[in-house]
């Protein structure tokens, strides 16, 4: 089975992220790194794929940024399809998804595309969703755990009392949560590999969209303003009259904790 | 090399990520427990690979060692010892490791690089075949046993182990100490002298290979030192250990074959692993103390604000650049297939080892009282670091070995 994983390289969560104060989104010039949000996908599909079938990444990074793609090869992933572009500065979500719905078609062929539930810089959450629809392809979201049977594919799909098991038919689109797999490390082997692993770096242009229509310039959302999260407010001081766990359970039991 | 490539940072990333999971939570347990190292050193060799590479390399050698042996090919294209060629790819790991348990770098070294190489470096290809693949994968711990109660910087000259013919057997017999590995060690390179009832200064020196449990040989309990806790360190005592031909090493007596050259050999190669273990040392403690020096305050301001902090962050980096310089020519040796001379990998050792234990009781004045208390980790760090000074040579056996190669 060959399976295609939706990568996002972002800036290393470790340096202190900054803001470009005039498009007011983050900036992305350093190197960047592999969402480790994305690791789930990969190591996923990796699992899936077995010796039999091949996993391929595709990813929008800017400066032909390579070096989280280089990780995801290094994991075990075949081969790389990178667009990047000058053009695609300013993205929104539903652009970076028909940006990405072209790369997975320039990937060639596969039976399920993977991708994580949200980035862990952007925080959509929607580009899975709109990348399926692009392509008309059914969509699973959440999924805790991922089984193929036959020509369809199986989901433990996570939801807030629970999970649902979701079967749809392949090909299709599935987001997985951090809980789906646990990711290997890269071995020195692999990492050794990734190096020389293809990486097909391409253009908007290349992939037959038309510059016009992407970037700020095909944007549907417009960044008015960034400002300071608010504060967080001080907590509840409850006095124990002996009854206070009450309070405690009838707390997080609104939080649906318990 | 003047930095780190982008496969270097993502091993090295990988390593840090395997760190933190796997070895810092059992880190109490490794540094005060007495748990041996080598279960979490073999989960890190499998888990990237490392036994597989090992393997697969020691393979290509020994094809290659045949078909020298049967006149079928050169002996100047023998296959790297590390994989691909770059030696980034041993040095990383004892980087990051040191960063944390220098210990388990210790025993993981002596093992796979003392004892395997010991035997690689002069046994027969039966003998490497026998012995080196099991330890180059950590699947059995080795040890490498030269000093003795009264045999240290002396090496050779006070040594009194001994082998004495028996036939076409030998029986050997000595004590040794400060052996790494020595109290769980399943397979030991013993150096003692041949005794021939002659001078014992005009006596062969020997490597013989022992198996644990051989009638004779009793491994004692580890020993309580300054440092280096992840790194079990016991004595062996020989009493009558009986061996055949096929356990010494080279299966010659001819010392040139076997012997000091072998221990020579081996020697160079420790010295410049130290400097790889240093470097580790050394980037914890300077990461750790600026950490402290920002956020530690006095007089109403971080320390790092005050000039005599900032001279020791000063000189601390200054050492870390000298030390990473130093690997990096490692490094770049290895690429090229040169080795460095002994006195070289003298001078490296001794800066490196020096370097290292200045840096991390710098880290602990700066720490001030909270640094001499376990709790931060730079006090663990500077006892670990004061051995790099007396292993693997003594600072004045290495002075000794440079000026010999500066004055002949």
């Amino acid at each position: 089975m060959n399976v295609v994983v939706c990568v996002k390289q972002i800036p290393d969560p470790a340096d202190p992220g900054a803001l470009d104060p005039e498009s007011k989104t983050l900036k992305r010039d350093g190197k960047l790194i592999l969402d480790e949000s994305d690791s789930y996908g990969v190591e996923m599909a990796l699992q899936l794929a077995g010796d039999s079938g091949e996993v391929t990444l595709v990813s929008m990074a800017p400066n032909g940024e390579v070096s989280g793609l280089r990780t995801a090869l290094a994991m075990g992933a075949a081969k790389a399809v990178l667009v990047s572009d000058d053009a695609l500065k300013g993205s929104d979500a539903l652009t970076t998804a028909k940006v990405l719905a072209k790369a997975i078609e320039r990937a060639g062929s596969y039976d399920l595309i993977l991708a994580a539930t949200e980035s862990s810089d952007g925080y959509t959450g929607t580009v899975p969703e709109q990348i399926a629809e692009v392509l008309g392809l059914p969509s699973v979201t959440f999924a805790k755990a991922v089984t193929i049977d036959g020509t369809t594919v199986k989901v433990d799909r996570q939801t807030e009392a629970g999970y649902d098991e979701v079967t749809c038919p392949l090909p299709a689109l599935v987001s997985v949560t951090a809980g789906v797999v646990e990711p290997r490390y890269p071995s020195f082997k692999g990492i050794m590999a990734a190096k020389s692993k293809p990486v097909d770096q391409v253009t908007v242009a290349d992939l037959g969209l038309d510059a016009a229509n992407v970037g700020w310039a095909g944007a549907g959302q417009e960044i008015i303003e960034v400002a300071q999260a608010e504060a967080r407010q001080a907590g509840e001081v409850i006095e124990d009259d002996g009854e206070a766990f009450n309070r405690v359970v009838g707390f997080l039991s609104d939080l649906k904790i318990i | 090399m003047y930095e780190w490539s982008d496969e270097h940072l993502m091993l090295r990333q990988a390593m840090r990520d395997f760190i933190a999971k796997e070895i810092l939570p059992i880190k109490e347990d490794l540094e005060h427990g007495d748990t041996p190292p080598y279960d979490v050193l073999r989960k890190l060799y499998a888990t990237f690979g490392m036994d597989e590479m090992a393997r697969a390399t020691f393979e290509k050698r020994i094809a290659h060692e045949k078909a020298v042996a049967a006149g079928e090919a050169v002996n100047d294209d023998k296959p790297s010892r590390h994989g691909g060629g770059d030696a980034g790819y041993t040095l990383i790991p004892i980087i990051e490791l040191c960063r944390h348990c220098p210990g388990m770098v210790t025993a993981m070294g002596v093992s796979v690089g003392l004892t395997a190489s010991a035997i690689q470096a002069k046994g027969t290809i039966a003998q490497k075949e026998r012995w080196v693949p099991q330890l180059l994968t950590l699947e059995k711990v080795g040890a490498w046993a030269i000093t003795e109660p009264n045999s240290g910087s002396d090496a050779f000259g006070s040594m009194l182990s001994t082998a004495r013919r028996d036939g076409d057997e030998y029986l050997l017999n000595g004590n040794k100490t400060f052996i790494t590995n020595g109290p769980y060690a399943d397979t030991i390179v013993f150096i003692c002298k041949l005794d021939e009832g002659n001078d014992p200064k005009d006596r062969k020196v020997l490597s013989f290979v022992l198996d644990r449990g051989m009638p004779g040989l009793e491994q004692s309990k580890p020993l309580r030192k300054m440092g280096m806790h992840s790194s079990p360190t016991g004595e062996l005592f020989l009493t009558d250990v009986r061996v055949g031909r096929d356990r010494l090493v080279g299966e010659t007596e001819e010392v040139s074959k076997g012997g000091r050259d072998g221990a020579k050999a081996t020697f160079q190669q420790e010295r410049s692993g130290v400097a790889a273990m240093s470097l580790g040392i050394i980037e914890q403690c300077l990461d750790l103390s600026i950490e402290y020096a920002k956020n530690r305050v006095q007089f109403g301001h971080p320390i790092s604000e005050f000039q005599l902090i900032q001279q020791k962050l000063a000189m601390m980096e200054v050492a870390r650049m000298n030390v990473q310089n130093l690997v990096f020519r490692t490094i770049e040796l290895s690429k090229a297939g040169k080795t460095m001379t002994f006195a070289e990998a003298s001078a490296m050792k001794l800066y490196s080892a020096q370097a290292a234990t200045a840096v991390a009781l710098e880290a602990v004045q700066l720490h001030g009282g909270n640094g001499y208390m376990a709790e931060y980790q730079v006090e663990q760090l500077a006892r670990d670091a004061k051995v790099l000074q007396i292993y693997a040579g003594t600072d004045e056996i290495q002075t000794v070995a440079i000026a010999r190669g500066l004055v002949g």
